[in-house]
């Protein structure tokens, strides 16, 4: 799923494929005809056969090897262009069908689009030798074939090829041809299984598609190509909506009449994997199908859109995205509400120091402290959208929470809880008298508030308040100033209690006079630190099993080993002592480094394995099973989680495990599903993003016999989940 | 942490990508048959400005070229151009041939060049418009070349599509095809309907001039 950039070997094979195509083939291949060679193309009559039976058909196949920029065209060329022509001279008694064609690409030029191939293509076609054949005979056939190829500038070639086939019993398949035909079939149209609806009001129109397999989590990108040229606006976007079994794709008009009868044409649809299948579709224009309710929206085929390599494009939001100032609102409001929610546990040690360092000080003190941790936050929310947003582009599947699902982040991040305990309990000192944190959190100044709220962050993100979900999933479809915006905008919110301080400094004057009670609530509030570093641990033995837990636990051993070492240099009194200190200390943190990288490589436990899917009475979720599901007509419970989802599990405990949701489940007759994105696979992001989410946790239930899922909040009571279960 | 890190190297890249903002079909229109063509002011072979308003009262028939575009050649090696042009000029009817090829690209000529292409090939358009950041062909959608567009005397769009009924770069499909810009283009200037007021047009891709 992952699709990196183009690396120069990928580059270098179309041209290697091409210059190996050029070369005079070796010896005589009696079943691909000698080539036409262009330094443009290479075209060759190629049999799917050594040896044919009589009146038995066979394939055979006009094959192309493109040179890197080249193509040809489809049936329908698009907006300029014409496809290629072969003229067959058989034997007597022989017959022959034109070309099938292969589903083609959409290749932007200019303003205009084409539909063909580029790179290598087999257009086959079926020819019938005639009963009377003898094994012994040769069937010979010629053709004429011209073709156009095209890069910025057009060339038309043409070529006579020959192929002498010989005649036996039994038709005698090709070993080296055969993957170039399968790879063929592979390409033509289906018939479509799905029940089609199109028509057209003035110059829109659309196509919607209703049955199985049509859902957001399956379908990345969808185009129609019509059969008839004109008829259809060849270069404009064909906007795609998605709800689960109904797909309905826009179709503005071209310049030429609609022909008489039904309207055909090829569905191209990519699914989640990258995959492209081809359905035929043919329908007689009638009324403008109905918009989908409650539908996701893809990224429909904008110009060139194609080509910038952009990955997989979101589904958005119910209906259209709000503007961009609602989104906003409700980012800020998330962001506030984040500071109350169970996953910002591990973080309210570090807001109430933040908050008690600030008693007694000077306003303008205050005021720096406040901003600090306000720019800390806002800046940090703003980086994680920027690496989100990147790793997107470059064809990643990274959602909200994405750092979770990398061990090593975890690991790293268990530590550092760790090692902020340690501080809090005095095994040693940063900064001041009264630190905070450890490394630069610790710091007395400004950098240190800073760093606190980049901290907060961080360990808040999976943590996707409900009125942050849909601002996120609507904010990564915007454009990336305005999905930055949005992201500011929720860290404004979450630093407000902070900002507020910056603008009434006075309120701080509030608090209670420093003295002895900030050291008790300093060893107090480490405790939690070390309850943040269990969890962490235990969310990472989700990811990569006893092994990696045990690396890590050494890690920590680690860590525990240099704040001890640390300590003891800061009490030293000889020069001696201190180095020591601190050489032992450097030490065992490069030490704890060092296990980093293995735990980064170590093979994800298997789902099975996992705490978080071994729910009684759950299933796991994959796309299949659902469609399964549902296809017996059951209504279906859908739980999307992960290990480091704290409100996944708060939900389960209350909600979901409760007795009275389990009888529900049975008495019903309801399956659960339940999808794990502990370490973010692809399958499960797409499902997210359908539903207007970047993250977990995500609950869908679907009705009995079919129709749209509801979706429901983020936070569960067992009312709740009583009330959204169909009745039995 | 180490998993984010190995792709830090490939962010630089997409980065670039996500700040490209989607590319916008500038300008692009597709004309309406029975509604007024889109006006235009481009100079022609000898630097004076035409205007569509300048022809009020005549057919005016746009004709999209590139002279190195088999397509294009076809009709010109085989004479059928010409001849379409000689039997405009007789009825009175403007022939304008329009090159909307940019600098560097296929097709792009200068005045001189588009006079000495005129008389090399035996041509006989009103004039050769010259159109090398494509405004023109983004106002009429023109996609190929050739490409046909016939207005009125009244200014209004008559015809658009190809100039025959077979897509072939063969010369000898020419004889074969019906000559539907001909068609078009006569009955106009004899004030009949046209039977067929878009049809397929066939050919090379338009290089267009970048976003202008």
């Amino acid at each position: 799923m992952l699709r990196a950039p183009p690396s120069p070997l990928a580059l270098a094979a179309p041209v290697l494929a091409f210059l190996l195509a050029s070369l005079p083939a070796p010896g005589a291949q009696a079943l691909e005809s000698v080539p036409a060679r262009s330094e443009r193309a290479s075209m060759t009559l190629a049999a799917e056969l050594e040896a044919v039976a009589p009146g038995q058909p066979f394939r055979l196949g006009l094959k192309q090897v493109l040179a890197p920029g080249w193509h040809t065209y489809w049936s329908n060329p698009g907006d300029a262009g014409t496809p290629p022509e072969i003229g067959l001279t058989l034997p007597e008694g022989a017959s022959a069908t034109g070309f099938d064609w292969p589903a083609p690409e959409r290749i932007p030029f200019g303003p205009l689009v084409n539909y063909g191939y580029e790179n290598a293509v087999l257009l086959p076609l079926t020819v019938t030798p005639p009963a009377t054949l003898r094994p012994g005979d040769v069937f010979t056939v010629e053709a004429q074939a011209s073709w156009l190829v095209c890069e910025k500038v057009c060339i038309p070639e043409e070529g006579v090829f020959r192929l002498d086939l010989p005649v036996e019993a039994a038709p005698r398949p090709d070993a080296a041809l055969a993957a170039d035909f399968r790879a063929a079939e592979a390409a033509l149209p289906r018939p479509s299984p799905w029940n089609a609806a199109l028509g057209f009001e003035g110059q829109q129109g659309a196509l919607r598609l209703e049955g199985p397999a049509l859902s957001p989590a399956l379908v990345r990108e969808a185009h129609f190509f019509p059969a008839e040229w004109g008829v259809l606006d060849h270069a404009a976007p064909q906007p795609v909506r998605l709800a689960e079994g109904a797909l309905r794709i826009g179709l503005p008009r071209g310049a030429a009449p609609l022909p008489p009868g039904p309207l055909r044409g090829v569905l191209v649809l990519t699914d989640a994997g990258g995959t492209r299948s081809a359905y035929d579709i043919a329908a007689t224009p009638g009324a403008l199908p109905a918009q989908l309710a409650d539908a996701g929206m893809l990224g429909g085929g904008s110009l060139g859109a194609g080509s910038l390599g952009a990955g997989p494009v979101g589904a958005g939001p119910v209906g259209a995205a709000p503007p961009l100032w609602r989104a906003m609102l409700w980012a800020a409001l998330g962001g506030l509400i984040l500071n109350l929610m169970p996953c910002v546990f591990p973080i309210l040690a570090m807001k109430a120091m933040a908050v008690a360092r600030l008693s007694g000080a000077a306003r303008g003190a205050v005021r720096g402290h406040a901003l600090s941790y306000t720019a800390g936050v806002v800046l940090s929310f703003l980086a994680l959208a920027g690496v989100m947003m990147a790793l997107r582009a470059a064809g990643g599947v990274a959602g909200w929470g994405f750092q979770f699902t990398a061990p090593a982040f975890v690991a790293g991040m268990g530590w550092l809880m760790l090692a902020v305990g340690l501080n809090l309990s005095g095994v040693f000192q940063v900064g001041g008298p009264v630190a905070l944190g450890s490394g630069i959190a610790a710091r007395g100044g400004h950098l240190g508030s800073f760093a606190t709220g980049g901290l907060a962050v961080l360990v808040a993100t999976p943590c996707t308040a409900p009125f942050m979900a849909a601002a996120i999933g609507a904010a990564m479809l915007m454009p990336p100033a305005a999905t930055l915006a949005v992201f500011a905008a929720m860290g404004l919110g979450m630093a407000a209690p902070y900002a507020l301080l910056a603008l009434a400094p006075g309120l701080a004057n509030r608090l209670p006079r420093p003295g002895a009670w900030m050291e008790r609530l300093k060893e107090i509030l480490a405790f939690p630190m070390y309850a943040a570093a269990l969890w962490l641990l235990w969310v990472l033995a989700q990811q990569v099993g006893p092994e990696g837990l045990a690396a890590a636990l050494a890690g920590g051993l680690a860590v525990g080993f240099a704040a001890w070492a640390l300590g003891r240099a800061q009490q030293a009194r000889g020069g001696r002592g201190r180095m020591a200190g601190r050489g032992g200390a450097a030490l065992a943190l490069l030490a704890a480094l060092a296990l980093l990288p293995p735990l980064a490589m170590t093979p994800p436990a298997s789902a099975g394995t996992r705490a978080s899917a071994a729910e009684p009475g759950a299933e796991p979720w994959s796309e299949a099973r659902l469609a399964e599901l549902r296809a017996e007509g059951r209504p279906v419970f859908v739980n999307m989680t992960a290990a480091w989802c704290i409100t996944c599990k708060v939900n389960e405990r209350v909600a979901l495990q409760s007795d009275a949701v389990r009888d529900a489940f049975a008495e019903r007759n309801i399956a659960y599903l339940k999808g794990d994105w502990t370490d973010g696979g692809p399958a499960i992001a797409a499902v997210l993003r359908a539903h207007g989410r970047e993250g977990v946790p995500l609950y869908l239930v679907y009705p009995p016999g079919g129709g749209e899922p509801a979706v429901l909040p983020q936070i569960l009571t067992e009312s709740l989940v009583l009330e959204a279960l169909p009745p039995g | 942490m180490a998993k984010l890190l190995s792709r830090r190297a490939t962010l630089a890249i997409p980065l670039g990508a996500v700040l490209m903002p989607a590319l916008p079909r500038l300008a692009w229109a597709t004309p309406v048959i029975g509604a007024p063509a889109p006006d235009f002011a481009a100079p022609d072979q000898d630097g004076t400005t035409r205007r569509l308003a300048d022809y009020r009262g005549k057919v005016v028939m746009l004709e999209w070229t590139n002279h190195d575009c088999p397509f294009v050649r076809k009709h010109y090696n085989s004479s059928n151009m010409q001849t379409l042009q000689k039997q405009a000029a007789e009825r009175g009817i403007v022939w304008l041939s329009v090159i909307s090829s940019p600098p560097g690209e296929q097709g792009h000529v200068d005045g001189a060049r588009a006079r000495g292409l005129t008389a090399e090939r035996g041509a006989a358009p009103a004039a050769v418009l010259l159109d090398p950041e494509s405004r023109m062909a983004r106002a009429y959608g023109a996609t190929t070349t050739p490409h046909m567009y016939v207005i009125d005397q009244a200014g209004v769009l008559r015809y658009m599509g190809g100039i025959d009924s077979i897509a072939s770069n063969k010369v000898e499909d020419v004889a074969k095809a019906e000559p539907l810009a001909r068609n078009a283009m006569l009955a106009v200037a004899d004030g009949r309907p046209v039977e067929r007021a878009v049809t397929r047009n066939y050919g090379c891709a338009i290089k267009y001039a970048p976003g202008a």
